[in-house]
């Protein structure tokens, strides 16, 4: 059961919240590959969202969701709806219900990222290949899936730390 | 009715991801999708997208400058060995680079003289505009660069972006202060080009790979490998003569370019204003001497020449364009 202090002001975590949205999404869209070997791009926001959504899954309500999505298909200049229609389905299917939340154990996190990140992509090849009218290029969202998976651990750790040495959760 | 309120509210202490709403979500992400299809994007659609990235693009350069400041610190300790050797490159370089300068220079000035005389029209260039690259998404549905410039500045849709090296891509969505620029690797990217050293011409079809591959050959096309593809200016949108890569044969016969301007990472651009030449209305009057000549029974040119001997070939001829239409491409 959730100490009743977590929902009450949560102030300092929601700002946190929004500063890591949106460090994700201009992370996303900056120009990393002027840095000689940044060659690879995980999904941030993704990452951001699904971590967001387990610790403090008020803070991450569909219409959230859905406006971050919006966020990186304009900031990346693809068709409006794609990234916004999979993180949401994604995100409704594979987020963590019940009162615990999130677990505290890094395996069973990974293990139910993975399915996030691979239906999100799946969603957002068919949306974005019906948007452009032919299929689109899947090398790179095979590559993204890859960075994502093998980055992802790392944050989720440094997150289960945190959590671990302040009950109160994620920057709170 | 509690079981019900646990479905509705997912049962957290009052979180909730409301059926409703994401329902409704999904409904207007799906409308997006359809009516922002990149082919038939309305211009209402094209103007919130640009008003967007107008109001984002100030926190993209923010946040593009710190990148922008490491960029150059691994090739630079990487490089010092290689410096003496570099530097003697480049001075073998810059000799040969006199030898065109001059010979440029030279050009210039005779086209200048010919223009004069002809009285020509050309399509205007005017001062390239400089623009740094503030976002560089790595997505799999738009090959796109998001420059920090935009109309206050002169830019307008579909003018060219070159960075040191060669042509880029064209700029497509324009904002007041941002324009996104669509690389030529880009699948929607359509450029007319040509074989610098035989005029083949042939259309650039970017296909998300590195390499875009060249279309339209012709069923002989004069093309070899290393052969410099430059932009062939038919469209009228492009400049004739942009510098866009050299060729590269592929297993299955066909051909891709290898790109000018992947040389470097596209961080600082030029946009260049071009505007399309206007085509004669009416052929030009022929130039009084040559009609008293007619008059006189046949020009000076025809006396000169043996009975025989064949009438000299226009440039026309040789390149078995249609003489009007030769003279507007070969317009710069």
């Amino acid at each position: 059961m959730r100490k009743p202090g977590e929902r009450n002001a949560p102030y300092w975590s929601a700002l946190w919240c929004v500063f890591t949205v949106i460090a994700a999404l201009l992370f996303q869209a900056a120009p990393t590959r002027l840095i000689e070997g940044i060659t690879l791009m995980p999904t941030w926001p993704l990452m951001v969202i699904f971590l967001w959504a387990g610790l403090r899954p008020y803070f991450m309500p569909p219409i959230a969701v859905f406006a971050i999505g919006l966020t990186q298909d304009l900031l990346t200049g693809a068709p409006m709806g794609v990234w916004a229609l999979s993180y949401l389905v994604s995100i409704a299917v594979f987020r963590f219900r019940g009162e615990d939340g999130m677990p505290r154990d890094l395996p069973p996190i990974v293990l139910r990222f993975a399915g996030t990140l691979v239906l999100a992509h799946a969603i957002a090849f068919a949306a974005g290949s019906f948007a452009l009218g032919q299929p689109a290029d899947w090398q790179p969202l095979i590559i993204e899936v890859i960075a994502s998976i093998l980055m992802f651990p790392m944050l989720a750790f440094l997150v289960l730390r945190r959590r671990r040495s302040r009950s109160s959760g994620f920057g709170g | 009715m509690a079981s019900r309120r646990a479905s509705r509210h997912d049962a957290d202490g009052g979180v909730r991801f409301s059926r409703t709403i994401f329902i409704m979500l999904i409904v207007i992400s799906s409308a997006l999708i359809m009516f922002d299809r990149p082919a038939s994007r309305s211009d209402a659609f094209a103007s919130f997208r640009a008003g967007f990235t107008d109001i984002a693009s100030p926190l993209l350069e923010l946040a593009a400058q710190p990148i922008r400041a490491v960029k150059g610190i691994g090739p630079y300790f990487r490089r010092q060995g290689d410096l003496a050797r570099e530097n003697a490159e480049l001075r073998q370089q810059l000799i040969e680079a006199r030898y065109w300068e001059d010979l440029a220079y030279r050009q210039r000035d005779r086209i200048e003289v010919y223009e004069a005389a002809l009285n020509v029209q050309t399509a205007a260039t005017e001062d390239r505009i400089g623009a740094w690259t503030v976002a560089d998404p790595q997505g799999p549905f738009v090959q796109a660069r998001l420059i920090g410039r935009g109309s206050e500045s002169g830019i307008a849709d579909g003018y060219p972006v070159i960075n040191l090296y060669g042509l880029v891509g064209r700029v497509y969505e324009t904002g007041r202060r941002s324009a996104r620029v669509l690389l030529l690797t880009d699948l929607n990217s359509r450029i007319p080009v040509m074989v610098d050293r035989s005029n083949t011409r042939a259309i650039l079809i970017g296909d998300n790979s590195e390499y875009p591959r060249l279309e339209y050959l012709g069923r002989d096309p004069d093309i070899e490998e290393g052969d410099r593809i430059v932009s062939s200016g038919d469209d009228g949108v492009l400049p004739r003569g942009l510098p866009i890569g050299r060729a590269v044969p592929t297993r299955e016969g066909g051909w891709r370019i290898e790109l000018y301007s992947d040389q470097a990472p596209i961080d600082f651009v030029w946009v260049w204003p071009y505007v399309r030449a206007e085509q004669p209305q009416a052929e030009p009057e022929p130039a009084a001497d040559l009609a008293v000549s007619e008059a006189e029974g046949g020009n000076a040119n025809a006396a000169e020449l043996p009975a025989d001997a064949p009438a000299p070939a226009s440039e026309a001829d040789e390149t078995g364009e249609e003489p009007a239409a030769a003279a507007v491409e070969d317009a710069p």
